[in-house]
């Protein structure tokens, strides 16, 4: 079958707004990269085929921007898919009628990955069906368009809980096993898609596929971290675990690059089941670990608790009184950071999640703190993935740029365990030089009331990536508006392998285009 | 000084997380993302008119799940009342599980004077039996007294976004006076009671019957117990600790997600009263059922009774019925 190239277009009507009228509300804010050629061809042949599309503006304008609110794109239609045929019905008739499709799971992207800017909108929530919970295997077999947070509820009726997801209730499992999915848990279990066992995949060119590391293997390492270039996930076996509330404890550094020292050394020692890093400024930083079991504390507390140079919060707030009272100009840093303590951590403490001091919905706790205290309207949040040995001077790096830029801002470190499965590492958020663990840090500014312009926050984010390309490390959003970034770190050589694949795989090239190629 | 009070936030401020939706019947329901709050404040941020999204401000059940969900704090209920006035005021053509009739009470006549009343509403009301097996549970007709007016049609009209009566409204408040507190079963009048009457104590039926020891003990781990949601979502952050003393102290389970939402069926919202199928009602009853292992269903709102009646084989009972001798 000779399938002719999609073509690209720019229209003029709506085209990119200039900066100082970025915030209007109603306007599309990125232009539209598809002419809308055989749309309605296109939507005809979907509906003899049982697949209806939506096409009002009440019923697109839901998906008219992501979670980092900076782009905005309006499809032509939606498709809220029943099945996996549904799916594979769209995608043979974008096929041959050349329209892009974007596949959207809880929409919480920052670059503009799942936004369609004209084309297709596939909603994949409506697939959200738990198929089988096999306790005895401990494995779960789910539909793709899940949330975690659904996942969780129906687990959880059964006393189990999954292993890892995002720290956040309204990613889809598909969209997480796309990209990696990295919890504080991730330095001991890896990132979610290295947990999945088995999938059904859609083809770009509409077939039909099961995928296991047994059974077209190839398929599952390209799909798992592919960034949604090689197949459409409509079904996924994940393991499983019992449920278990953790118990929290938190140290605080006024040295960033302690903590990560020490955040390194939990990894290696593997004496916690969570860490992680959450700073509040970049001398006031918080290194919490978490324990599955009164055991594994125990264990801690035993072992490795007086190796860590963290303090209590009682001896990192009077060592902080000191440090304040000392220097007086330093007011307002002192007070945002006693705002910013009394907010935030009653927030990880409230005593409908909690039992017996331990956390009980710990995916309920982070998720709405994370949207509390650091979501907005529009969240910018570039990130660096790095080898063990260069990680610490990635982030005093990045954190070097954040100063600069940005009176507040968070950043957010955690470990990743690598499994033996290399193929799908490749040109994803894992280093290629990184060996059993990886690191990562986020960097995000508190927006919350200011409206910096996109053309800074853009300059932000660049300064964060150069870092990447200087020191060869790798990101985890380096899609849709950071794809820029892409043959800088990877290479051409691995780009342009991948790209074959792609234009292999997906003849047309409709599949959730412009976020990598 | 006096403090400012901190003002609730509008459509704007919506991220668009998402996490609304986890709670809401509606989307659990139908899967169509275009009838979620999110939705809705998405296509008010584009300029879109209420006319333009009539359908989804007409699917909202109103059970109040997506205001405690919401981690910016938007005042989604209110703001769901208000688009529903605002829709009635462009548009002549109504839904038919829409109120007629005016809002004046089925009966007159004066408010018996006792320390609690109790407003009944359309369900409970109709079942005298349960009601006074309720009032004798609630220390007997000296303590506890049926309230003649209930005002289960000015529920009936703020629901559906018509223009209340104010002279009605004042009259109701005005028999309302007299009491020390106020056990009200229909769950969307707790919210506009607690502004009209501040220094009221306003319970469900829930609640009421359950401070007390005895009724509690009657209820085991083998138990669903149906909390109403409207109730239950206008005073969350105390009620909330109320159910999970009652989960912890007593084993049951509850209709409370992982948020601590209460997930509705619906019942008792204009359109399950109109067609319990039609609204997802009976749907969202096997939804809440799906994967427990239970052996009785108490419900706090006659209206889920019913939705669970027609959902599964399980016997339910409303928590007046809890200490009697066949349940």
């Amino acid at each position: 079958m000779n399938i002719p190239l999609i073509k690209s277009c720019c229209t003029d009507e709506k085209p990119v707004l200039s900066d100082g009228l970025w915030s209007s509300v109603g306007d599309q804010t990125n232009p539209c990269r598809w002419d809308g050629e055989q749309w309605a061809s296109f939507v005809k042949y979907l509906g003899a085929k049982g697949v209806a599309v939506q096409e009002g503006r009440a019923d697109s304008s839901v998906y008219v921007s992501d979670a980092g609110g900076l782009a905005h794109g309006m499809p032509h239609g939606v498709v809220r898919p029943s099945s996996s045929e549904d799916v594979s019905e769209v995608l043979k008739a974008a096929q041959i009628y050349q329209v892009p499709v974007t596949t959207r799971g809880g929409g919480l992207t920052t670059e503009g990955e799942s936004i369609a800017f004209g084309g297709l909108l596939l909603d994949m929530s409506p697939l959200n069906r738990v198929l089988a919970v096999d306790p005895s295997e401990m494995t779960v077999r789910t539909e793709a368009g899940i949330f975690w947070h659904q996942l969780a509820e129906t687990l959880r009726r059964d006393g189990l809980d999954y292993l890892s997801a995002p720290l956040n209730l309204t990613s889809s499992v598909g969209g997480t096993l796309g990209v990696g999915g990295i919890d504080i848990n991730s330095p001991r279990l890896g990132c979610s898609a290295d947990q999945c066992l088995a999938l059904k995949v859609v083809t770009p060119t509409g077939e039909i596929i099961e995928c296991s590391e047994k059974n077209n293997s190839e398929l599952m390492d390209r799909v798992l971290l592919g960034y949604g270039q090689f197949g459409v996930i409509t079904e996924a076996t994940l393991k499983i675990r019992p449920f278990t509330p953790i118990i929290m404890k938190y140290f605080y550094y006024s040295s960033l690059r302690t903590a990560m020292e020490d955040l390194q050394f939990i990894a290696k020692e593997d004496c916690a089941d969570y860490s992680g890093i959450l700073t509040i400024m970049d001398r006031a930083i918080n290194l919490l670990v978490a324990f599955d079991s009164d055991e594994r504390e125990s264990q801690f507390n035993l072992r490795w608790r007086k190796q860590l140079r963290g303090h209590g919060e009682a001896g990192f707030g009077l060592r902080a009184a000191g440090y304040y009272l000392s220097r007086p100009w330093k007011f307002q840093e002192a007070s945002y950071l006693i705002g910013r303590r009394l907010k935030l951590f009653p927030e990880f403490t409230r005593p409908e999640y909690m039992h017996e001091n331990k956390i009980v919905d710990r995916t309920v706790v982070f998720s709405r703190a994370v949207w509390k205290f650091w979501g907005g309207s529009k969240m910018v949040i570039p990130d660096l993935a790095a080898p063990q040995e260069k990680f610490i001077e990635a982030v005093e790096r990045g954190n070097e740029v954040c100063r600069r830029y940005f009176r507040h801002y968070t950043l957010y470190c955690v470990g990743i365990k690598l499994s033996n499965r290399r193929e799908r590492y490749e040109m994803s958020c894992i280093p290629p030089d990184a060996q059993d663990i990886a690191f990562g840090c986020e960097f995000e500014p508190m927006l919350r009331d200011t409206n910096y312009s996109r053309d800074y926050l853009q300059s932000f984010k660049n300064e964060i990536y150069d870092i990447g390309v200087d020191m060869g490390l790798s990101y985890y959003r380096f899609g849709g508006m950071m794809k820029g970034y892409i043959r800088k770190v990877f290479g051409d050589d691995l780009v342009d392998r991948h790209l074959a694949m792609k234009k292999k795989a997906d003849p047309a090239m409709i599949l959730n285009r412009d976020v990598i190629f | 000084m006096l403090r400012k009070k901190k003002e609730r936030k509008g459509h704007e401020a919506c991220s668009g997380c998402g996490v609304c939706l986890l709670s809401c019947p509606v989307w659990h329901g139908t899967r169509a993302m275009s009838l979620t709050r999110k939705a809705r404040a998405k296509a008010v941020q584009g300029g879109a008119s209420y006319e333009e999204i009539r359908h989804a401000i007409d699917a909202c059940l109103l059970c109040g799940a997506c205001e405690k969900a919401c981690p910016e704090g938007i005042g989604l209920f209110d703001m769901n009342m208000h688009q529903r006035q605002e829709l009635n005021r462009q548009r002549s053509v109504y839904p038919r599980w829409y109120p007629g009739g005016n809002m004046e009470p089925r009966c007159n006549g004066g408010n018996p004077k006792t320390g609690s009343l109790l407003l009944a509403g359309e369900m409970l009301g109709r079942d005298k039996d349960l009601c006074d097996a309720v009032i004798g549970l609630l220390g007997g007709p000296n303590r506890t007294a049926a309230a003649v007016d209930d005002g289960q049609e000015i529920a009936r009209f703020m629901e559906a976004g018509l223009a209340l009566d104010t002279e009605r409204v004042d009259r109701f408040i005005m028999s309302l006076r007299p009491a020390g507190s106020l056990i009200v079963a229909e769950g969307l009048l707790h919210r506009p009671l607690r502004k009209w009457l501040p220094d009221k104590k306003i319970l469900g039926p829930g609640e009421a019957l359950l401070s007390t020891g005895p009724l509690r003990s009657c209820i085991g781990p083998e138990d669903l117990y149906m909390i109403e949601s409207r109730g239950y979502h206008s005073d969350h952050e105390r009620l909330v600790l109320f159910y999970d003393r009652l989960r912890r102290e007593t084993g049951c389970q509850t209709n409370l997600d992982l948020q601590r939402t209460a997930i509705s069926t619906g019942a008792s919202s204009l359109q399950g009263r109109t067609d319990l199928k039609a609204a997802g009602c009976i749907d969202n009853a096997k939804r809440i059922l799906k994967g427990r292992r239970v052996r009785r269903i108490v419900v706090e709102d006659l209206a889920d009774a019913e939705a669970f009646r027609q959902a599964t084989d399980i016997p339910v009972i409303h928590v007046g019925l809890l200490g009697s001798r066949d349940n």
